[in-house]
């Protein structure tokens, strides 16, 4: 009986099924099946992947990558780079947006909000290809203006101990225009009367931020940080572009990781990867989900 | 007056960060604009040379072939794909979003939901390697459908949607239900015109996104014949010898319609961008 009722609600609403038809079949067979895909073929051998009938492996590929000291190194390499951009991108973003928001910069707004965002929407390819011949030791601006300027040369992505900083660099110009505006969207609701009731009270400019802008500055910190956190975990162009995972395996995150693997045929292991990832990063939304929630009722 | 004093150097030393940040961030254009124009020798010579010493356009001769393939054919690949998978890609999830926010209560709309969840969730690049063999199995390996149907969605447009259709007030639905309109004409009398500037920002917005695109057209392409220009920018990257003019000058035509797009419509798109992340 349920089943039919079931029927006959759908076929009453058969309109909005219609509607929702394209975009399931789309999100059916390029996202739902190449997960499942993905998913089974973590469980088969490598070199029966792909045949007609692969030879299942069970959890041999997760313990293979598991126990794979370049994967974990990898990963912790990942982690630390997350962590080192998100702390990098955000406190830049919300230090330009506090600048650019300044009613005391009334001329060159725009131009200032442009000159941040444009990077954002730029092809991330192209501006990779440039920041990898700007960091260049002969050929590059960036040694050429240290030199003027008297201070020691740049290794840029030639040398072990530059080449984070150096794609760091390269990923805050393409990516912090767009936490930017994001702190710039919120500044631009906040309650003003606060900041006037807190200068009545006689804050300084430092108490006032802290204590009156900041804690309104709460959403998009929130969105930013869960933003940012998926987008570095996921780094992968810029080291495509600029380092190939070198020197040294400095750049190999994750990603790029079982990237090779993939090209290497190594298909088990490559998503077994993949499900570690994919497993992190649900767990990461979830909690952010969770964080986000708690603080919806305010 | 001496407040005044006061006011007036905060202001100039805020001018004193602001500026020289904004410019740090155009100079690798800039940059990337001069060295269409100075050979090898020169840029070693000079890095910092703020103007060419010639306007040389012999450069676009050197990338009017990249990989034995015609430089006109990545440019309309380009806007073909971009284009194609733009219109489908905000025709389907408008419809989409649509139907899940009318009537999120209908079976198996929560699992769509959810669905697309999971999708948007799983690290992009290691989904385009098990989509490569899905794309293997519908026979549309090499073929543009492939690249564009791949593309059309995507979570920025969805989630933009989303937010409009929920902020929709109940009412004027309901005042059209009333009218005995059908869902159609609901939809296309009542939502579709109160929708356009919310369609222009997410056209406008997947365009930039699909312009940028490379790792799935790479793996779906079985020739240089279906490349975009930044899969075409990068295959010359790799290229062992390939001149820095040439790279600057692909580089600098793969930014260039983005870039006229961005400043013709900045306050749509950074506006869009934001509220896209941030759904409500």
């Amino acid at each position: 009986m349920a089943l039919a009722a079931t029927i006959d609600l759908a076929w009453r609403n058969r309109v909005f099924y219609l509607f929702a038809a394209p975009f399931a079949a789309l999100t059916a067979v390029f996202g739902l099946w190449p997960i499942a895909l993905s998913i089974q073929v973590s469980f088969t051998a490598s070199g029966t992947a792909l045949s007609a009938a692969p030879a299942y492996v069970g959890f041999a590929n997760y313990a293979t990558v598991l126990a794979d000291p370049l994967f974990l190194a990898s990963m912790a390499r990942t982690l630390l780079y997350t962590a080192l951009a998100v702390v990098a991108n955000l406190a830049f973003a919300l230090a330009m947006a506090m600048l650019i928001d300044s009613p005391r910069l009334k001329a060159g707004t725009m131009f200032f909000r442009l000159a941040l965002f444009l990077p954002v929407v730029t092809p991330d390819v192209a501006g990779y290809v440039v920041w990898r011949w700007l960091f260049d030791r002969s050929f590059g601006a960036i040694n050429a203006a240290l030199g003027e300027l008297g201070l020691p040369e740049f290794g840029g992505i030639a040398s072990v101990d530059t080449v984070t900083t150096a794609i760091l660099i390269a990923e805050l110009w393409h990516h912090a225009g767009f936490y930017m505006t994001i702190f710039l969207a919120n500044l631009a609701m906040r309650d003003r009367a606060l900041e006037e009731a807190a200068a009545i009270d006689g804050a300084s400019a430092w108490q006032t931020w802290r204590h009156v802008i900041l804690p309104q500055l709460r959403p998009a910190i929130v969105v930013n940080l869960v933003y940012a956190t998926i987008q570095f975990l996921k780094t992968f162009t810029v080291v495509v572009v600029m380092t190939k995972g070198g020197p040294a395996d400095r750049t190999n995150f994750v990603s790029y990781y079982a990237y090779q693997l993939f090209d290497q045929a190594r298909y088990g292991e490559a998503t077994a990867m993949a499900s570690i990832l994919f497993a992190c990063v649900i767990a990461l939304s979830l909690g952010a989900f969770r964080l986000v929630d708690r603080e919806a009722p305010r | 007056m001496n407040h005044h004093l006061r006011s007036g150097v905060t202001t100039a030393a805020l001018y004193a960060i602001a500026i020289p940040v904004s410019l740090a961030f155009l100079y690798p254009y800039w940059w990337m604009c001069l060295g269409m124009f100075r050979n090898a020798r020169q840029v070693l010579g000079d890095p910092l040379r703020l103007w060419p010493e010639q306007f040389d356009m012999s450069v676009f001769a050197e990338i009017a072939r990249i990989g034995g393939v015609d430089l006109w054919v990545y440019v309309f690949n380009s806007f073909a794909i971009t284009m194609a998978s733009t219109i489908l890609g905000v025709a389907v999830t408008a419809m989409g979003a649509y139907a899940l926010c009318r009537r999120p209560d209908l079976p198996g709309f929560r699992w769509l939901r959810f669905g697309f969840m999971l999708t948007i969730m799983y690290p992009y690049m290691l989904l385009v390697i098990p989509v490569y063999i899905v794309v293997f199995k519908l026979g549309l390996l090499g073929s543009y459908a492939g690249i564009v149907l791949f593309l059309a969605l995507g979570p920025i447009q969805f989630f933009l949607f989303d937010r409009f259709f929920r902020t929709l007030p109940r009412e004027v639905i309901e005042a059209g239900i009333c009218d005995g309109a059908s869902e159609a004409q609901i939809l296309f009398r009542i939502i579709l015109p109160m929708a356009k500037p919310v369609l222009a920002t997410v056209a406008l917005i997947t365009f930039l996104i699909n312009w940028s695109q490379w790792f799935p057209i790479l793996v779906i392409s079985r020739s240089p014949d279906t490349f975009t220009l930044p899969v075409a920018l990068l295959s010359m990257n790799g290229e062992l010898g390939a001149s820095f003019r040439a790279i600057m000058a692909l580089a600098f035509v793969t930014t260039l319609p983005v870039a006229i797009a961005f400043v013709l419509a900045q306050r749509r798109v950074m506006e869009g961008m934001a509220a896209g992340a941030v759904k409500g």
